[in-house]
């Protein structure tokens, strides 16, 4: 009856319905202990208990064919001043300004040949729902993200840990600063955000411990509503998560996974610092949010989101690259060496990526203009079949030519990492109609 | 009559249905095989693009482009008659071939007998005279069942030729209540240990029949209380079938408490609590439905449900004029007590400019036919249409042509920009009313679901029609939309489960109970306050939430109150009230309450609207509310600074309590009783209190005492809001 990774199959519309959601609700993230949370899902074979995804949204798009899929055989106006180099896999090559990754090829996927944008117009929401953009045709409630299916179908691995994490702070273009919206999920599945409203909650205010265990007393003692007048469930999951808000403010499991100084400083200056404030009106170059992703999905969470800088060079785009790839480089190759050195590279998957690629010419401002026909993604971990380049573009670097995949192939390919069956998986949308996870796309069997 | 004709069929043909020599035919004895093997369902081959290049029908609704896709598709590899087990299409569905989907159908399946002898014999397709499936039927239809114990059922699918034939194995079942029951593959009904009714719906080649169980509990009824008007005598009625004896009756506390939130959306005053208390009127609960019908607070709160629904939602600040306006006609509307077959028409005939026709708001956010079509439907008929749009409604007789039928009532609806930007002016233009159907590619004139097609003069504005078709006495589904609606609010679950999916598939709990208050809703003239007061009135509604030592288990029938928790502006305006604070919302005056805000715009800036989940007005659907608990809520209710504030405010319930010298500390006690739960404290929580006060305060004088004081209540109101007790209503 309870599955911990949606429903089991049967013919259709088996999906979550809302008639559901108290059982899951109060069982999978409240009822359950964490041991039997943790015991449930080794049973389904992983090791660390439970699966994770670090998404890293690039806003605004990168330059494709600057980054891991140069073309030197192009023209001057399109090739650019950058020179590929070698890397830890033979015969793949990536920019020179990349020179970290491309020392680590061999636990890296590039994938050159993303597709699926419609409009070109800016947005997290194909990388944070794998659907096209906000103006397409949405059902009722809207496409939900990632985290919040997440969120939603396997509730949280940890009791003092949100499931969805997103550290994305507010931009002044408002999609750059989206952790990935709950659609039609509802608001009790949006991102936990720690720079947002929700942060202030999670010390304490004004008050001590010791005051604040005074009261929580206080509040036992005057608490004397009847359990059992309630037979649906809601009485019990708001006991359970407000004792597990008093583990947060207790435990502080979650702040201390916020706290940077709680961690190695040798680590700490692998991932360095980048630059906290918002690059225009996108996000920050922060690489502390790397880190802070690596501690948190650590701790428990099941998906979090990042959103890294602005690159959306519609003029001067090599200065810009230069001052996000470097960045960019550090950032990630911190994080994908941490998770293999702590053994969490089978457990953890690591996506980056923008909404589409961009123009082939150089403009007379020497940008890039937006080119929704192809872009790129990053992925590591997960344990993915790594060392590999997925799909090739022309010479100019202008359409797919080889193995086009969209943006719905790898979210298939991250829900059967997390052990959901996207085939039978579905989500009951704002008028009750079942929608599936993904529309039609499979798991990439070139990852899997 | 027919049942009892299907049966005696079924006897004479001794069901030699299986093994017998009729002639297969695709569409009758083929598609039915990947159906139940789930070869066409939406994930897989069934959805629109597919799987691997090979695509069926959802759930084979079109056998013609089935058969074209295994026989002719592919270079015909997918079917081998020369040698049919090295068809691909066995192949694959053994996993003999490696299959993405795995293992569908087993080699010794009398399904994959079927195929071979379909394929051997040269894949016919079958004549157009080869009879048609024409209707199924499952056997029993209902049932009285005892808890934990199985029932088999029967599934009959009866041919244009008279030819019935057992199709038990083939047909899919789903219960609407998987708490209740599940069933197996082979229709096999096994009941839970919870009483009360489960529908399964019986689903065959887009036939669908519905086994009805009754689950008694079986416990003595012996004393009900007494019944003030027919909700009661139904629900009584219902009870005694089942053997669930009811609660008590609530005490005149619980009363006034419970009905001032479900009515007003706010807490009662002390003085309001107290007043009540000491009437000595027998019908004062009766009399305080007057005032509170009467009151802004009744207006506001229910605008405010009525304004999500309708999507008066604030897409851009350049809207804020028409979701004010719109809001307040909503209000007006309410308060005056419209009726409610005209406040429907009001808004699906809008037509003209914000400023004199606020209604015409609905028409910015419902942009398209097929958002106000699925919306009326969804919204003031309970059917949800949408996935008629693209194929047969799988678990409802909707057909694409009903869909665009329903929808060509919106087709000459038509917008011009106004002086204002964002501000449309609605008009219906002069051409005939029609939709395309999305597949036969030809028109339909406007249509009311399961009904005629409408006659229109050249001149007529179809929503005109369409509103008088909705609100015309003889419509099957618009009154009893209505009253299972507005009985989910006040009860926290409808007679039918989602309130807006009203399907013959989806049964009410109670059908002579709805069809009672849809009755007395038309013969009121759809007057909704006084809907409010029959269901308010009711000894049902009046009953406690504390289970007897048999109903705790109950969560459809009535037989006690189940409590909810406060939506989150009426949570919001209640915590200002118990701790004597305000919330301030951005260009509002000051004091104004959350369960008046005009839209979804003040979520944005207040999170705890948001993380109590008010909506956002994006839809026409309640669920879009959620009641749902998370961490996040239980951190904000707790520790939020917000919540802090208010509670060390120097004007705030604390610092007042505490300077005040004039009453005891026990009074004190009682006056914050009031306010949290509308009852006295018990002696055990008095106690509680002045424990906690006297530990804080002991050995301390003058202004250190007074501090210590005022610390001593923050804690006190602290708990007390987050007490169950003051969370839910109850």
């Amino acid at each position: 009856m309870l599955s911990l990774f949606g429903p089991q199959q049967k013919a259709l519309c088996n999906g979550v319905s809302r008639r559901d959601f108290l059982r899951i609700g109060s069982l999978a993230m409240g009822g359950l202990s964490l041991p039997q949370l943790l015991n449930a899902e080794s049973q389904n074979g992983t090791k660390r208990g439970f699966k994770s995804v670090i998404m890293i949204y690039m806003c605004g798009a990168p330059p494709h064919q600057d980054m891991w899929d140069l073309k030197m055989d192009a023209p001057s106006e399109i090739r650019g001043p950058y020179k590929p180099i070698s890397t830890k896999v033979p015969g793949i090559r990536i920019s020179e300004h990349a020179p970290r990754l491309a020392g680590m090829m061999d636990k890296l996927v590039p994938i050159n040949s993303m597709v699926g944008s419609l409009s070109g117009d800016h947005d997290s929401f194909i990388c944070y729902t794998g659907r096209p953009p906000r103006g397409a045709v949405q059902p009722p409630g809207g496409w939900p993200s990632l985290g919040s299916v997440v969120s939603k179908l396997q509730g949280q691995a940890s009791p003092a840990i949100p499931s969805f994490v997103g550290l994305a702070p507010k931009a002044g273009h408002p999609p750059y600063g989206s952790p990935g919206h709950p659609g039609y999920i509802g608001p009790a599945h949006s991102a936990f955000r720690p720079n947002g409203a929700g942060m202030d909650d999670l010390k304490l205010n004004g008050i001590s411990m010791e005051r604040m265990q005074d009261r929580k007393a206080l509040l036992q003692g005057f608490d004397d509503f009847r359990r059992d007048v309630d037979a649906s469930g809601i009485v019990g999951s708001m006991d359970s998560f407000n004792q597990q808000a008093f583990n947060v403010l207790t435990s502080s499991k979650l702040l201390e996974a916020l706290d940077l100084s709680k961690e190695d400083p040798k680590v700490r200056s692998r991932y360095g610092k980048g630059d906290p404030k918002n690059y225009g009106d996108g996000a920050p170059l922060n690489l502390e949010h790397f880190l802070l992703a690596r501690r948190l999905v650590e701790a428990g969470a099941r998906v979090v989101t990042l959103n890294f800088g602005r690159w959306d060079f519609h003029d001067n785009n090599y200065p810009q690259l230069l001052r996000h790839l470097p960045l960019f480089d550090q950032g990630m190759s911190a994080l994908v060496q941490d998770l293999h050195d702590r053994g969490l590279d089978k457990d953890v998957a690591v996506v980056a990526w923008g909404e589409f690629g961009r123009t082939p010419i150089v403009n007379k401002q020497g940008g890039r203009d937006h080119w929704p026909r192809v872009g790129n993604a990053l992925l590591a971990g997960g344990g993915f079949k790594t060392g590999q380049v997925i799909g090739k573009t022309d010479k100019l670097g202008g359409e797919p030519t080889e193995r086009a995949v969209h943006f719905g192939e790898v979210f298939s390919t991250l829900y059967k990492f997390l052990g959901i069956d996207t085939n039978k998986t579905t989500i009951d949308d704002l008028s009750g109609r079942p929608q599936y996870l993904v529309d039609g796309w499979s798991a990439m069997p070139e990852l899997i | 009559m027919q049942r009892l004709g299907i049966s005696a069929l079924f006897i004479a043909i001794a069901l030699a249905a299986r093994g017998d020599e009729r002639p297969l035919n695709f569409a009758n004895d083929i598609v039915p095989i990947f159906t139940k093997a789930g070869c066409n369902s939406g994930g897989c081959h069934g959805k629109a693009s597919g799987q691997n290049g090979f695509k069926l029908s959802l759930l084979g609704f079109e056998p013609q482009e089935d058969y074209e896709h295994i026989v002719r598709e592919a270079r015909g590899r997918r079917v081998f008659p020369a040698a049919p087990n090295e068809s691909l299409l066995l192949t694959k569905a053994i996993n003999s071939t490696p299959h993405g989907g795995g293992k569908k159908l087993d080699a010794k399946s009398d399904e994959y007998g079927i195929l071979i002898k379909w394929i051997s014999s040269g894949m016919p397709y079958g004549k157009d005279t080869d009879p048609k499936m024409i209707a199924i039927e499952v056997q029993p239809t209902e049932k009285v069942m005892t808890l934990k114990t199985n029932q088999q059922l029967k599934v009959l699918a009866k041919y244009s030729d008279g030819y019935v034939r057992d199709v038990t194995r083939s047909a899919l079942y789903e219960p609407n209540d998987k708490s209740m029951a599940e069933v197996g593959e082979a229709g096999l009904v096994k009941l839970y240990d919870l009483p009360g009714d489960v529908a399964v719906m019986i689903r065959y080649q887009g036939k669908v029949a519905v086994f009805r169980a009754t689950a008694p509990l079986g416990a003595p009824v012996e004393k009900l209380p007494a019944s003030r008007n027919f909700i009661d005598d139904l629900v009584f009625n219902k009870l005694k079938q089942l053997g669930l004896p009811p609660s008590d009756t609530a005490d005149d506390n619980t009363f006034i408490r419970r009905v001032t939130i479900d009515v007003a959306g706010c807490l009662p005053t002390p003085a309001e609590t107290q007043a009540f208390i000491s009437d000595g009127n027998p019908k004062k609960r009766e009399a305080v439905l007057d005032r509170l019908l009467a009151s802004d607070e009744y207006a506001d709160y229910f605008a405010g449900k009525w304004s999500a629904l309708l999507r008066n939602k604030r897409s851009d600040p350049k809207d804020a004029r028409g979701n004010f306006a719109f809001h307040q006609w909503i209000r007006d509307s309410l308060y005056d007590n419209m009726r409610y077959d005209q406040f429907v028409r009001e808004v699906i005939t809008a037509r003209g400019d914000m400023a004199s026709h606020p209604q015409v708001a609905w028409y910015r956010q419902a942009k398209d036919m097929t958002i106000q079509m699925e919306d009326t439907a969804q919204l003031f008929l309970g059917q949800r249409l949408q996935c008629a749009q693209c194929h047969h409604h799988p678990f409802e007789k909707w057909s694409q042509q009903d869909y665009y039928g329903f929808s060509a009532f919106f087709s000459t609806v038509a917008r011009k920009a106004s002086a204002n930007l964002g501000e449309d002016i609605i008009f219906t233009k002069r051409a005939e009313a029609q939709a395309v159907n999305l597949r036969t590619k030809q028109p339909v004139k406007p249509t009311g679901l399961g009904s005629a097609t409408l006659a229109l003069a050249p001149d007529d504005d179809p929503r005109e029609s369409l509103a008088d078709w909705l609100g015309s006495k003889d419509n099957p589904f618009f009154a009893k939309a209505l009253v299972n609606r507005y009985w989910k609010h006040f009860f926290n679950r409808g007679l039918i489960e989602p309130e807006d999916d009203m399907r013959e598939t989806n049964p009410p709990s109670n059908p002579e109970l709805l069809n009672a208050l849809a009755k007395s809703f038309i013969a009121s003239g759809y007057d909704l306050k006084q809907l409010i007061r029959t269901i308010t009135q009711s000894t049902t509604y009046q009953l406690s939430a504390v289970p007897n030592g048999h109903n705790a288990v109950d969560r459809q029938n009535f037989s006690r109150y189940y409590p909810k928790r406060l939506q989150a502006e009426v949570l919001l305006d209640a915590v200002n009230n118990v701790l004597a604070a305000q919330s301030s919302f951005e260009g509002l005056p000051a004091g104004t309450r959350a369960t008046a805000l005009p839209d979804n715009s003040f979520n944005s800036t207040s999170y705890f609207l948001t993380v109590f989940g008010r909506p956002e007005g994006s839809s026409a659907c309640e669920c879009e509310r959620t009641q749902e608990s998370s961490l996040a809520q239980s951190l904000h209710l707790l520790n939020a600074p917000d919540i802090q504030k208010k509670l060390t405010d120097d004007k705030g319930r604390a610092a007042l309590l505490a300077a005040d010298a004039s009453r005891s500390d026990e009074a004190k006690l009682v006056e914050i009783y009031q306010w949290v739960a509308s009852r006295q404290p018990s002696p055990q929580q008095v106690k509680l209190g002045l424990e906690h006060l006297n530990r804080h305060t002991a050995g301390k004088t003058g202004p250190e005492l007074l501090a210590a004081k005022r610390q001593a209540y923050e804690d006190l109101l602290w708990a007390l809001i987050n007490t169950k007790e003051f969370l839910f209503n109850h």
